[in-house]
């Protein structure tokens, strides 16, 4: 774990270093921006930020591919992956590190909404629900996480960051759109389809609902592709 | 210390290394020579770990790469080729990581990090960010992180490569340092500069071992075939032709073949020429000499040529790459089987 942890502050410590952590935490607050003053905002309108949650798997759409698209395919691109993997560090700690890093930037980045809670609690008469609150961003925090895994396969798979950044959003625009199939699926298959509907999900979060099986959902999601890329990873080893 | 079993590694339809074998001893310093897709860097990686093997086995200080990598890979300090770093870290930052990936608490990266830096002459560039420094300090760089858990086996591949002459003799003289206490793997293309620090050499062409052992065992081995330098008086239609046919005719003599074809260099029609002759040849400069004399020719310069680990080398990867000759078995036809089916 000392070799996952070193790797992850590195990661976090890196985003802060160069430009692109900055201007991918303003495009986010942009975006995030836009949506309390038009939205949220509203005279007349309760005090809640149901609808900055309902929307943060679009919200997070532009903004977590961009995150985790340099994490192994920067390595791969630069060579630097070549005295990580020969170092007492299995793949599984570099996966998990690299993956921990870009969650923990994402936190941060979330950090600064915290001006839209306190602008609710000055301005707003009765005062908006806590439980609520945290509840919604429980649910951005596993959108989160489950966006980033996705990002994180794909950035193993390529030395190219764009490349990686175009196949994680069209997995998530895919994931995103799947609702929009379950009506033309055969009916066999909607049971499926509608266990991978992430919308469902977030809304029941945004409205105070704290469901276990959607947390095993994101969960177990998102362990599932951090294990493929952790594969993706340690197959290099056998091409 | 460190042994290389019958490694193969292909890519595809592509047989990069095939069945290289051998034994580093404790406080041996070998280079591994080669030329270009000879195998060199796919050899290191398997005996780093970066690739597996497809056949054989690497042990690093008696530990499997497959079997028990993490022990294999405390053991063992590796430089790639062209030294990747992160550039927008700071050198100590960057040295402080690297420790932390072997497992190292505070107080030992405190010091393996301070260690590091003074062997290898970095503390004044210390607190830079790494896409300051030049290739060279870049490079002490990469040695730096290669050393600060101390290992016993030191892999570098190609660390004089992209760097100037002054950089180069700096990377010289740290190396020879750092082979003075451990077993050190490298390869290079600079052969004088193997033939300085190395021990042992190890030649590899076309994926297999061509040659393996001391520089001096291997240019005594070569020695047996001469080479002379001779400058010829020429320059008229056919002279060439001639000097060369009249070379063949001397007894050992195996070629005779012109240094420079298109005349760069040569002044007044001296034209200069590489005789060889054949194994077990004796001093054949007096027979040159008179061959040369008999048939009217000029010289003004016969010379031997002394055998270098260069030419040792040259001719190993010339050998290489020469089609092979079809073996007896090969030459000959299907014997039929019992069955009457050639197999």
């Amino acid at each position: 774990m000392t070799g996952a942890w070193a790797i992850a502050t590195r990661e976090l410590s890196a985003y802060f270093r160069q430009p692109a952590g900055w201007i991918i935490i303003a495009l986010y607050l942009l975006l995030t921006g836009v949506v309390f003053s038009l939205s949220i905002l509203v005279p007349g309108e309760p005090a809640s930020l149901r609808t900055f949650f309902s929307l943060s798997g679009w919200l997070l759409l532009p903004v977590a591919p961009a995150i985790s698209m340099r994490l192994i395919s920067d390595e791969l691109r630069s060579g630097t992956i070549e005295p990580l993997l020969t170092s007492p560090l299995s793949g599984a700690s570099l996966i998990l590190g690299k993956f921990t890093g870009a969650w923990l930037f994402l936190l941060a980045m979330l950090i600064p909404t915290g001006a839209y809670i306190a602008v609710l609690f000055r301005v707003s008469q009765p005062a908006p629900d806590v439980g609520a609150l945290i509840t919604g961003y429980s649910s951005l925090i596993l959108v989160a996480g489950l966006y980033l895994s996705i990002g994180t396969l794909a950035s193993s798979f390529t030395s190219n960051s764009t490349l990686a950044f175009m196949m994680t959003l069209f997995v998530i625009l895919g994931l995103m759109f799947i609702e929009a199939a379950y009506a033309n699926v055969p009916q066999f298959l909607r049971p499926a389809v509608a266990a991978l509907m992430l919308r469902p999900r977030v809304d029941d979060f945004a409205r105070g609902v704290i469901d276990t099986g959607h947390v095993i959902f994101f969960v177990t999601g998102t362990a599932w592709f951090l294990l493929l890329s952790v594969a993706s990873v340690e197959l290099r080893r056998w091409r | 210390m460190l042994l290389v079993d019958g490694v193969h590694k292909s890519f595809g339809a592509v047989k990069a290394v095939q069945g290289i074998s051998f034994e580093l001893q404790p406080g041996q310093v070998a280079g591994l020579l080669g030329p270009n897709g000879a195998g060199k860097t796919t050899t290191i990686r398997m005996i780093t770990g970066f690739f597996l093997p497809d056949q054989g086995r690497v042990l690093i200080g008696g530990f499997d790469t497959i079997d028990d990598p993490q022990r294999a890979h405390t053991r063992l300090g590796y430089l790639p080729e062209n030294t990747p770093l992160y550039p927008e870290m700071r050198v100590s930052d960057y040295l402080n990581f690297r420790a932390k990936l072997f497992g190292m608490d505070r107080r030992a990266r405190k010091n393996a990090v301070s260690h590091v830096l003074s062997r290898c002459w970095l503390k004044e560039v210390q607190t830079r960010r790494i896409s300051k420094l030049s290739k060279g300090f870049r490079q002490r760089v990469g040695l730096a992180a290669a050393l600060l858990h101390n290992p016993p086996v030191l892999v570098l591949d190609e660390p004089a490569n992209g760097l100037d002459p002054s950089q180069i003799r700096e990377t010289r003289q740290l190396v020879r340092e750092l082979a003075s206490d451990r077993t050190m793997l490298m390869s290079s293309h600079i052969l004088p500069e193997v033939e300085k620090i190395c021990d042992r050499v190890i030649i590899v062409a076309a994926g297999k071992v061509k040659a393996d052992g001391a520089p001096s065992q291997l240019i005594r081995d070569a020695g047996d075939q001469g080479t002379y330098l001779v400058q010829s008086k020429g320059g008229r239609p056919g002279d060439d032709d001639r000097f060369s046919r009249i070379m063949t005719t001397v007894p050992y003599v195996q070629t005779a073949r012109r240094t420079n074809p298109d005349r760069a260099g040569e002044v007044m029609d001296w034209t200069h020429w590489v005789i060889v002759s054949r194994r077990g040849a004796p001093d054949l400069r007096e027979a040159i000499a008179h061959a040369a004399m008999q048939n009217g020719i000029m010289l003004r310069e016969l010379r031997t040529d002394a055998v270098t680990l260069e030419r040792v080398f040259l001719r190993l990867v010339e050998d290489a790459d020469r089609p092979a000759a079809p073996t007896d078995a090969e030459a000959a036809p299907a014997a039929p089987t019992d069955s009457g089916a050639a197999s």
